[in-house]
């Protein structure tokens, strides 16, 4: 009790000292929850951000090789060109017919297969929880209007438009319009295990293992409102194309609707794997994907077993690309990136500057606080109190100051967590697609770049706290450390004559 | 009883040595009182110092009741001041934030005295000085002569075998001085205490039984003392 009353006596007579200690210990604790709860946030923000875009953060991506076949199609490839009497499509090996009022449908990957036995031996892998295979297609179609124009001159044109999907497609020599959207088969065994993981349901429902083959179709919520689909809605694809080029449409039937991050550009239709496999309108010759897969997407049992998994399937999938969210995280550009930079650099070495002058100033002020009392110590020191009861009775007083800095640290803590999520209360994320998927984004839509916005919540956990009290404690100790060692050396019979 | 001999105290200033006690051979016997006078810097509060092992002599010993003082390892000889020996200094050095009632405890709390024992304590220690209805006051808020008497209080509340007292009335008036000698005096004769008293006035020295002077560092117990 006596312990208590001397040091709330104290700490009352030296009201103003013990306040600035307690503030500038409190601002450190302060800036510490600050930096780390908006490290945490940002931190979310970009795993939501490389979630919505490769799935989990315990995924790991593996891309087939770029597409590296013949230049020229293979026979029997139907294509766009420009004739004598306006566009035409020709199919490669056999004649040309007006393009006039038609529209030309086609299916393209732009990666090599990779076989799915691959996906077996990937999932054997250790530290692999799952593993799902994966095609990524783009459909993309042309058509001209009946009177397309004669007189325009000849010139390419591309098989693939820039237009995003739902967006108006460009122009084309003619009079003709291209466009398109990425498709994406999933394994149905493992529905949430790549770009589909990242989607919210908002309709209907996501595929089963029994959906396997079935033509159904999972549809993004900006495509279906551009094409105005509803679940059971019929959605053609174009299929493989027939030996006089001609490419029937199949009918899918739309079983579910989600949602991606806004700003996100994700596949805009989700089939399962084999059907995907099938739509594909190569169907013969090295480059065609019946038993194949054109990426595996592999979830680590936990993020720490992401390095060796990564490590582990590129030795088994030598050419191919993996890239996992650590990679990811590297190449994500935008305001969360700068987030990220400003909270692990000038925010980290802020708080700790902030610290070490919290520090600083409270061991110095205890240290003339110890001076100022020297007479007081030597006294007690005189009536038979032991050193390390003196000490005892300063560092309690500077726990007490620790404790009230670190109170006042946690309010400025969560404070300055409302007000960074207040002032962003979101952050962009810019990543570079082409880079990442191997050139999928040209497929995507012409971009190779792709930006997402997702809402940053800097989160203060009980962790941070602890971690808060524990510094302002520490500090408060410190400088009680500083302040008991000059206690300590403290000789009676000099502070009581140096009084006298 | 303390028994000092060939007591010598150096110190170190720069490269000179200041001798502020030499050559002391003295024997203070239980239930004395000692006045010692002297001009300042002769020594008078380094002897008390030693007596009161709050430092320790260079050369010789200063044994209280058979144990050399300066032998003791500090945890000792904090356990000797705590338990044997009370202190009172010319500037009172109470501690400014406590009230007179805490004062006074904290002489009380290296012993471990049990919280109502300790109260009891306190209480009587308040009404022997004259200041039981001042206990709750801050020194600020007390004269000198009381801060001085809570002082006593406390030298006095641990039931010690000596005390040792500073200059004791240096800060105040001829009154107050006359007042606390006279409470000293009493306490002295009630309590049968070995005080030893530093003092610059003649007055207050030649109440006690024997007076010695300090001069360059060496004690002259002087034959014409009262020797009450």
């Amino acid at each position: 009790m006596f312990f208590v009353t001397y040091a709330r006596r104290e700490l009352r007579q030296r009201m103003r000292q013990a306040i600035c200690i307690a503030l500038g210990l409190a601002l450190g604790a302060g800036l510490v929850i600050t930096v780390a709860a908006a490290s945490a946030g940002v931190t979310k923000a970009q795993a939501r951000v490389l979630g919505t875009l490769y799935g989990a953060a315990t995924t790991v991506t593996v891309t087939g090789p770029k597409w590296q076949g013949p230049s020229t199609s293979p026979k029997g490839t139907p294509e766009p060109g420009f004739g004598l009497h306006g566009p035409e499509i020709c199919v490669v090996g056999g004649k040309c017919t007006s393009a006039a009022g038609k529209t030309l449908s086609t299916i393209d990957t732009l990666n090599e297969g990779i076989s799915v036995s691959r996906v077996a031996a990937a999932a054997r892998l250790p530290g692999v929880a799952a593993a799902a295979g994966g095609i990524f297609l783009s459909e993309s179609s042309t058509s001209w209007p009946k009177n397309a124009a004669s007189t325009a001159r000849k010139s390419s044109i591309p098989r693939s438009g820039a237009a995003t999907p739902g967006g108006r497609p460009p122009a084309l020599p003619g009079g003709g319009r291209s466009g398109g959207y990425p498709l994406e088969g999933v394994d149905t065994g493992h529905p949430t295990l790549g770009p589909l993981g990242g989607a919210s349901l908002i309709s209907g429902r996501l595929f089963t293992a029994a959906d396997a083959g079935a033509h159904v179709a999972v549809v993004d919520s900006r495509f279906a409102a551009t094409h105005r689909l509803t679940i059971g809605a019929d959605l053609p694809i174009v299929g493989p194309a027939d030996a006089h080029g001609y490419t029937p449409a199949i009918k899918f039937t739309v079983i579910g609707i989600v949602r991606q991050a806004a700003g996100i550009n994700p596949p805009s239709v989700y089939v399962p794997l084999k059907a995907a496999q099938d739509l594909l309108w190569i169907q013969t010759g090295p480059s065609s994907l019946h038993g194949k897969v054109t990426s595996i997407y592999l979830a680590a049992a936990s993020a720490a077993d992401v390095p060796a998994v990564t490590a582990e399937v590129t030795r088994l999938l030598p050419g191919t690309t993996v890239d996992s969210t650590n990679d990811l995280a590297s190449q994500v550009a935008g305001s969360v990136k700068r987030a990220v930079e400003l909270a692990h650099d000038l925010g980290r070495w802020l708080a700790v500057l902030v610290l070490i002058a919290a520090f600083a100033v409270a061991s110095l002020l205890t240290m003339a606080a110890v001076t100022h009392r020297a007479a007081e110590f030597g006294t007690l020191k005189a009536l038979g109190w032991r050193t390390r009861r003196i000490i005892a009775q300063v560092l309690g007083e500077s726990l007490a100051v620790g404790l009230a800095g670190a109170a006042a640290g946690i309010a400025l803590g969560y404070a300055g967590a409302g007000i960074i999520a207040a002032v962003t209360p979101s952050v962009s994320a810019t990543v570079g697609l082409g880079d990442l998927l191997g050139g999928h984004s040209r497929l995507i839509g012409g971009s190779p770049v792709q930006t997402a916005v997702v809402p940053l919540h800097p989160s203060v956990s009980a962790s941070l706290v602890a971690l808060a009290v524990l510094l302002a404690v520490a500090g408060a100790l410190l400088a009680g450390a500083f302040g008991s060692w000059r206690i300590a050396r403290l000789r009676p019979a000099d502070t009581l004559s140096r009084v006298a | 009883m303390y028994q000092l001999t060939g007591v010598a105290k150096r110190y170190h200033k720069g490269r000179r040595t200041i001798a502020a006690v030499q050559d002391l051979d003295l024997t203070i016997a239980d239930g004395e009182w000692l006045a010692v006078q002297g001009r300042t810097g002769h020594g008078k509060s380094t002897l008390l110092n030693l007596l009161g092992g709050l430092d320790r002599p260079c050369d010789g010993t200063v044994e209280l009741d058979g144990t050399s003082l300066g032998a003791l390892p500090e945890t000792q000889l904090t356990r000797v001041r705590a338990r044997k020996i009370g202190f009172i200094f010319q500037t009172f050095n109470l501690i400014p934030t406590l009230s007179a009632a805490e004062n006074v405890e904290a002489a009380l709390i290296p012993l471990g005295t049990a919280t109502a024992a300790r109260r009891a304590k306190i209480a009587a220690a308040l009404d022997a000085v004259g200041l039981a209805d001042r206990a709750a006051h801050l020194p600020s808020e007390l004269s000198g002569g009381q801060q001085q008497r809570v002082a006593i209080a406390r030298a006095l509340v641990k039931e010690p075998k000596v005390v040792l007292a500073d200059e004791p009335t240096g800060n105040l008036d001829e009154d107050t001085r006359d007042d606390i000698i006279a409470l000293l005096e009493q306490l002295w004769r009630e309590r049968a205490l070995t005080l030893v008293l530093v003092t610059h006035d003649s007055s207050i020295a030649r109440r006690a039984q024997r007076t010695g002077v300090m001069t360059s560092g060496h004690l002259t117990i002087r034959q014409d003392s009262t020797n009450r």
